[in-house]
């Protein structure tokens, strides 16, 4: 019993020392990468060390162009801008948490020990005691869930749940944007009244609805909203299955719809102006052809898309 | 003058127009009757039974309607809905859908019909059908001319995008809704036409019966204000305008605000603002005309244009500023997933989560439009040609109804009668063109000749009347020649029809017409075999029944969903709580009627949370959830030995996300994917996934059905460990035929005071001798 | 009120008037009674035989006693001379205070001289006297239930030997009362066992018994456990529904079937993989009921089985042919019905089963009274069941008139209505009758006689017609009242 007392009365200043001196490192580490700590094996282990009295944010990430990780690049860059924000809060909340990233290459022992295969990944490691505990006393890691996207505003506002204040991040005002915005007005204004004809006349309006809505129609908005590529791997451009398809389809099929659109228009109301009953013959037999052939060209695709499909027209 | 074919021209104009009306009766009878029998392959195949999901509440609340009549319905609570918060129905819901089916019955019985009020709800959407064949065919009149009105009906009639939601037995809200879309459109053209305030009435009416029936409203509600403010700045303001608005917005924007779940919105919520602002610009631009009229100093015009300018301005800062205030709610989430495309799915999980909310494929705007698709533009390219003030309205509801359609499923509905309309009107002036007998000759000829043989062409095809028309009308207009090669200018007089000697000469010969006609034909054949396929196929299977074949071919019809709701029904206390994802709450009051902790109305977030967190966490955690919400059974779908992929397993990752986004710390979606990152439920599952009750309770002894062979899941198509799950705090209740359904009764705590997992340990520890035999799989299916 | 004071009158009769009725209480010896009762499910069927010596001529009623128990659980009773088809005319009259038993007069077919012996058989069905024990079974284990009944048949006349045949429908008979104690009547063992049998007698020369205090004193209770593998249905309430419609020629009947497995509740919970496996090795549990099988009339059409959440797709109906009425056959449609899930012990389930029939295989037209009779039947045999509760309601068509029917066996209580259907008038009449307790012996006919004049044929479209006719015309009017403002 006394034994020990004693045993833990003389440890406690020895772990005490360390963690102290494993802070002020951490802080000065922190404060040399203008608020993110480039992590190895060792300063990994302090900044998760099991008896910490701070949390620490830490990116598992693989930068190196060897690892071909096309994501870990595209997310390093919003990971260090929250890193920086976070950095330009006053001292004392600043330093009770950390952002850390621990590239692969400088920490695979660690990947292997945490079994991480997948990379980039963020974890929240909350403080195991002082202050800052947890109350619901939850102290294990807590990966950050990257389908909120990549880019740092989300980020920032889920790490604020964990952090002592809030990270202070701006979106960077886009000047760019609006100086562009602002020059195409400004052109617009000067040159109104030379492209007021084009704007009154009907037909560019025609025009412009037309193409929206044969681009709408051909699934523009799907592969807007799912981020679809423009064509698959090994050079496919027919996405599989009925509820999927690649940004190079919307082309195609909006094309095809136009053509078909224009044949129709063209039959109504462009060849009864013909004054030649030969050059009408001609056009309307054309145009027919292009019909048929369009709309044959389009049901295959569709029993491309979808396989029960079981009409079929000339080809 | 040279004729293709000739015509009878012994007629007298009498019986040519009884003819015409006669044949347009018989047309518009038959389209109807095609519209209702071609939705009634869902009855044949199946039965007369209600489908999905949300129409299981309707038929619900319709059946209180009906048993206790309007004023019990109104102030209806439901205390078995969101146990235990429950529901106050009359406030929550849109009542239209459940009155008039009432009206009916009531009507019904009355004439001593006493027709069962599930037939009324099933055969409702068809027979709403027929009435949106006819109103498009009014609206299409007023678009172009009676021929065109006839094909948009039957195009509407039988078009699989308008069938999708309005086969018998999905009684549901859209299932009245679009032929209130399309009347009130038709009533608010009518108005702006004549001017007359009464069909402006008559729209607000309708727009009142609309505002009543479905959420989609909102359409209305910013359509035709876009299209009066559209006509303001085209310069096109009249005082036929003035009166169709001010009467349309003034008696249904009082009307709307009588819909209780509806209440105070139309002043206080930002997607109704622009109906109020265009109504004050209206107030301002009549108010400048009117001085227009008497004063006439140019400066005075300019300065009063000025000012016009500026209060428009002034207005609508006032309704920002309004907005920014918070006198003003801004838009509700459902509406502003629709401009920003990412915000459901960051924001509102739940929407994001619903199938019909994802955005549109081409392949299935081909499905459900067919050859109507690509139709469309060319029709809208003709509401150019002459531009009325109906066909703006036209252009702008195709430009945003496309928008819609593109983002999400679910809005390809109001997408489709636009469609009609364009297609019916590009098609109608082909068959226009290419029927009409009249040769021209290459002599210029007065449009006199064409005008006289008119009728009797009408007489045959009731239809070139435009084509005289449209010659009539723009031969009024006069402007010089062209002097550019014929195809160009041919080309160019097509673009602005009003030059001289321009006027559409006509076709040459008989083989044109035949080919081109034929081509037509031909589409409108496989248009018609397209839709009856699509029909048959994709969208007449009540989700409630699954149909599979037997070996013999034969239907064989997969019946667990109602199997385990009946055997709810007739074997469990009649207060018996049961917890379920929100997917099957309304079928479970439906079928089972008993009491469910969520369900379709997905009003609070929190309340489905607790669920998803009660399936996503491990039996020791869920447990105190259960209890605390007195759930007795736990319903759940899985589908591994059948192949039914719609199942809870797939759908769990939701629940989790759900759960997460209350409980961050609690749940984390990652936990339950491999270090790989991969969704899998075999011996490499993450220990999350296998200790989550979702787990446990899917493959609760799944694998023993395959004795010694190795247990397979077939929609994961992933081996199951043989080591099967242990359940400590819930008991296997009941196991539909082929699994699909599972039901577990929620342990009462223990007697003894212990917790039950050691109380079970002990128990298992009495009973170990006894041994199963080795269980082979019954051969389903 | 009426029944007491009936049996207070006989018993007056029997007790105090003329020697004739006097005698006719004590006319008679049993020479032998053997009493046979099959075990079953929810039905027991009790055959009890009385070998009856006449002790004086001229004696014709004979009198028959049922214990008050008995009485309670009996739904069904008939006496017939052995051998012989003919039904004894019976007449009840209710308790005897005094016998302490419920007291029948059977009418023997002609007045046997002194010495003159008959053989009386005596068929009784009784129900709800089995019940399950123990009242709860796991899905797999077997199922047994208890019988209880007194030993001695009682009887208002001397006796010279009787036995008690108790049939088990299996050899496993768990245990049965042995009778230890019991030695007056009877010298050798009172009570044999062999195979699914068991022997209660013979007990000889016993006293008339139909009195207090020999049931006081002597009468026996016998418990018989015994195993039975086979569900034990009752059918909680029936509701036939039978409309005569002359338009159609068609008689539709439907039946509202509240079903349930009163047999031992199932322990535990009911596992599916349990229930597949059993199925594949062929020893389904033998309390569980997985189909119905019921044997619908010949002819019938457009068949159909449903339950509150809409149509039970796992029936099959395989149609006889039409039998003309009149000629004898046995010809039936079956009907295999199987419900949503197997029905295990304790659960219910309630359905409805309908079926049309060509109206001419059951009605007729009686020239001289120029009446129709309709024979309705009274209700469709579920194999073992007991229906404890049934409600037949007859829909005659619109305008029938002098109506008038006769059950084959007195109803509880009986009422005439107005159902009113599709495109009536003055709603057509209906007759509602109350039943309790029916057994398989009751699947009797319902004959109901009435008038409906040809001028009843034609309401109906006259109705329709004269709607359509006045829609017409306000169309007409409306389409020629100019309404606009001028």
């Amino acid at each position: 019993m006394l034994l020990l007392a004693v045993l833990a009365a003389c440890l406690l200043p020895l772990c005490l020392a360390s963690s102290d001196s494993d802070y002020a490192k951490l802080k000065q580490l922190a404060a040399a990468g203008n608020g993110l700590i480039k992590l190895d094996e060792h300063s990994y282990n302090i900044l998760t060390a099991p008896n910490r009295n701070w949390s620490a944010t830490v990116q598992f990430t693989a930068l190196d162009n060897k690892r071909r990780c096309t994501p870990c690049r595209d997310f390093d860059p919003s990971f260090n801008t929250v890193a920086k924000a976070w950095s330009t809060v006053p001292a004392p909340e600043r330093d009770s948490h950390f952002f850390g990233t621990l590239d692969f290459d400088n920490g695979m022992a660690t990947f292997q020990k945490l079994g991480i295969q997948s990379a980039p990944i963020v974890r929240i490691f909350p403080a195991t005691d002082g202050p800052r505990r947890p109350a619901s006393g939850v102290t294990t890691p807590i990966s950050y869930d990257l389908t909120y996207g990549y880019e740092p505003g989300p980020l920032a506002e889920q790490l604020s749940k964990y952090t002592p204040v809030p990270i202070p991040y701006k979106a960077p005002f886009d000047w760019g944007r609006v100086g562009t915005f602002a020059a195409a007005a400004l052109v617009l204004v000067t040159t109104l009244r030379f492209i007021s004809p084009v704007l009154r006349s009907r037909w560019t309006w025609a025009i412009g609805t037309v193409l929206t809505c044969l681009v709408m129609t051909s699934g523009h908005m799907f592969v807007r909203i799912r981020g679809m590529p423009m064509s698959g791997p090994n050079g496919q451009w027919i996405a599989p299955g009925f509820q999927n398809q690649f940004g190079q389809e919307v082309q195609v099929v909006a094309m095809m719809y136009g053509l078909l659109a224009l044949a129709f228009f063209m039959l109504t109301t462009v060849i009864p102006y013909q004054t030649s009953p030969q050059r009408q013959r001609v056009q309307v037999y054309l145009w027919s052809f292009v019909i048929f052939i369009m709309f044959s060209v389009l049901v295959s695709c569709f029993r491309v898309k979808n396989r029960g499909y079981p009409f079929r027209l000339f080809l | 003058m040279a004729v293709a074919y000739s015509l009878p021209s012994d007629v007298s104009p009498a019986t040519v127009t009884n003819t015409r009306s006669l044949l347009r009766i018989i047309a518009l009878a038959l389209i109807s009757g095609a519209a209702i029998a071609s939705r009634l392959f869902a009855v044949i195949n199946f039965e007369s039974i209600i489908h999905e999901f949300d129409p299981w509440f309707n038929y619900r609340a319709t059946r209180v309607l009906a048993s206790e009549g309007f004023y019990e319905f109104w102030n209806w609570f439901d205390p078995t809905a969101w146990y235990p918060l429950g529901r106050v129905v009359g406030g929550t819901i849109y009542p239209g859908l459940m009155a008039t089916s009432g009206v009916i019955y009531n009507v019904l019985h009355a004439l001593h019909l006493p027709v069962d009020i599930r037939n009324i709800c099933v055969l409702l959407a068809p027979g709403f059908s027929a009435l949106t064949a006819w109103s498009t065919y009014m609206f299409t009149k007023e678009m172009k001319d009676e021929s065109a009105g006839l094909l948009a009906a039957a195009f509407i009639g039988i078009v699989p995008g308008y069938i999708s939601r309005s086969v018998a037995g999905s009684y549901d809200n859209e299932a009245i809704a679009i032929f209130l879309l399309m009347f009130t459109f038709f009533c608010w053209i009518k108005a702006l036409k004549t001017g007359s305030a009464l069909f402006g009435t008559l729209a607000a009416l309708f727009y009142f019966y609309m505002v009543a029936a479905w959420g989609g409203y909102a359409f209305i509600t910013n359509m035709i204000p876009l299209h009066s403010l559209a006509l303001i700045l085209m310069g096109r303001y009249s005082s036929r305008l003035y009166v169709a608005y001010s009467s349309w917005y003034a008696i249904g924007t009082l009307a709307s605000m009588q819909v209780p779940f509806v209440g105070f919105q139309p002043v206080r919520t930002s997607e109704h603002m622009a109906a109020l602002g265009v109504f004050g610009l209206l107030q301002i631009v009549a108010f400048a005309e009117l001085v227009r009229t008497h004063v006439s100093s140019k400066q005075f015009q300019s300065l009063l244009y000025a000012s016009v300018i500026g209060m428009g301005i002034l207005g609508a800062g006032a309704i920002i500023g309004l907005t920014y205030k918070g006198w003003i709610a801004p838009w509700t989430g459902r509406f502003y997933s629709l401009w920003d495309t990412g915000y459901a799915k960051i924001h509102i999980p739940i929407i994001a989560s619903v199938s019909e909310h994802q955005p549109t494929a081409w392949p299935s705007f081909f499905m459900d439009l067919h050859s109507l698709v690509f139709l469309f533009p060319a029709g809208v390219v003709m509401c150019f040609r002459q531009l009325r003030d109906e066909h703006v309205f036209v252009i702008i509801y195709a430009v945003v109804a496309s928008y819609f359609a593109g983002v999400m499923v679910r809005l390809m509905l109001t997408l489709t009668p636009v469609v009609c309309v364009a297609a019916a009107i590009a098609f109608s002036s082909l068959l226009d063109t290419y029927i009409e007998p009249t040769e021209p000759d290459v002599a210029d000829d007065s449009s006199g000749k064409i005008a006289e043989t008119a009728p009797a062409v009408d007489a045959a095809s009731s239809g070139s009347s435009t084509a005289v028309s449209a010659s009539s009308s723009t031969a009024k207009k006069t402007k010089k020649a062209p002097t550019a090669p014929p195809s160009v200018s041919a080309v160019a007089a097509a673009m602005t029809p009003s030059k001289k000697g321009e006027k559409p000469r006509g076709i040459f010969g008989l083989d044109t017409r035949f080919i081109v006609l034929l081509n037509a034909v031909g589409m409108l054949l496989f248009f018609v075999l397209h839709c009856t396929w699509v029909t048959s196929t994709a969208y007449s299977s009540p989700s409630v029944v699954l149909a599979s074949q037997n070996p013999d071919g034969s239907q064989h019809i997969i019946d667990d969903f109602r199997e385990a709701y009946y055997w709810l029904r007739q074997n469990t206390p009649e207060n018996s709580v049961v917890m379920s994802w929100w997917d099957y709450g309304y079928q479970i009051a439906g079928m089972a009627d008993r009491a469910t902790l969520v369900d379709n109305n997905t009003w609070n977030n929190t309340h489905i949370a607790t669920v998803g967190k009660a399936m996503s966490s491990s039996e020791e955690v869920a447990y105190p959830i259960l209890r605390k919400h007195d759930v007795d059974y736990v319903l759940i779908i899985f589908g591994g030995l059948l192949g039914y992929s719609g199942d809870d397993i797939n759908k769990f990752l939701w629940m989790v996300r759900i759960a997460q986004g209350v409980w961050p710390d609690e749940i984390q979606e990652p936990n339950y994917f491999t270090p790989k990152g991969e969704y899998k439920v075999d011996d490499m599952a993450s220990p999350t996934m296998k200790n989550s009750l979702m787990y446990k309770m899917s493959y609760y002894r799944f694998p023993e059905l395959f004795g010694t062979s190795q247990a397979i899941d077939r929609v994961r198509g992933q081996q199951i460990p043989k080591a099967g799950t242990t359940l400590d705090y819930l008991d296997e209740a009941f196991t539909s035929e082929n699994w699909i359904v599972r039901i577990y009764q929620v342990k009462k705590e223990d007697i003894l005071g212990r917790d039950l997992k050691s109380a079970n340990a002990f128990a298992q520890g009495k009973k170990r001798k006894r041994t199963k035999p080795p269980v082979r799989r019954k051969a389903t299916v | 009120m009426l029944k007491s004071w009936r049996c207070c009158l006989s018993l007056f009769l029997l007790g105090v008037l003329g020697p004739g009725v006097v005698s006719a209480g004590h006319s008679f010896e049993n020479t032998a009674i053997v009493r046979t009762v099959e075990l079953g499910g929810s039905l027991v069927h009790v055959t009890t035989t009385y070998a009856v010596k006449a002790l004086e001529d001229g004696s014709r009623l004979y009198t028959l006693a049922l214990a008050d128990s008995e009485h309670e659980k009996t739904s069904w009773l008939e006496a017939k001379i052995k051998g012989e088809a003919a039904v004894l005319s019976l007449e009840e009259f209710g308790y005897s205070p005094d016998g302490g038993a419920y007291l029948y007069t059977v009418e023997l077919p002609n007045a046997l001289k002194a010495n003159g012996t008959a053989n009386l058989v005596v068929e009784t069905v009784q129900t709800h006297v089995t019940y399950p024990w123990p009242d709860q079974a796991a899905q797999s284990d077997g199922q047994s239930l208890k019988y209880e009944t007194d030993l001695l048949v009682l009887s208002p006349y001397h006796t010279a030997v009787q036995r008690t045949k108790i049939r088990s429908p299996l050899p496993q008979i768990h245990s049965y009362t042995t009778l230890d104690d019991f030695d007056d009547f009877t010298t050798e063992s009172p009570v044999t066992k062999s195979g699914a049998t068991i022997t209660y007698g013979p007990y000889y020369n016993i006293p008339p018994s139909s009195n207090k205090d020999f049931i006081a004193e002597k009468q026996k209770h016998v418990i018989v456990h015994y195993a039975y593998d086979n569900p034990m249905l009752e059918v909680l309430s029936l509701k036939r529904t039978a409309e005569i419609s002359h338009w159609g020629a068609n008689l539709n009947i439907e039946d509202k079937v509240h079903l349930q497995n009163s047999g031992a509740k199932l322990k535990g919970h009911f596992s599916r993989l349990e229930h597949q496996s059993s199925q594949y090795y062929g020893r389904p549990s033998p309390q569980m009921l997985p189909a119905l099988t019921l044997h619908l009339p010949a002819g019938i059409h457009s068949a159909y089985f449903y339950d509150l959440v809409g149509n039970v797709s796992t029936s099959h109906l395989r149609v006889a042919p039409s039998v003309p009425k009149g000629v004898q056959s046995n010809l039936n449609s079956v009907m295999e019905l199987r419900p949503r899930y197997p029905l295990m012990g304790g659960w219910n389930y309630s359905f409805t089963l309908g079926w049309d029939s060509p109206l001419r295989d059951y009605a007729g037209w009686d020239k001289q009274t120029g009446k129709y009779i309709v024979g309705v039947p009274l209700m469709t045999i579920i194999n073992g069941a007991v229906v404890n509760d049934a409600e037949i309601k007859i829909i005659l068509p619109e305008g029938a008139t002098d109506i008038d029917y006769s059950p084959p066996f007195p109803s509880l209580h009986s009422n005439l209505s107005t159902h009113v259907t599709y495109l009536d008038t003055i709603g057509r009449p209906a007759i509602t009758l109350h039943y309790k307790d029916l057994t398989y012996n009751h699947a009797g006919t319902i004959y109901v006689t009435y008038k409906a004049p040809f001028s009843t044929l034609l309401r109906k479209p006259m109705a329709v017609a004269a709607a359509f006719i006045s829609l017409f015309l306000v169309g007409f009017a409306a389409k020629r009242v100019d309404i606009r403002i001028k």
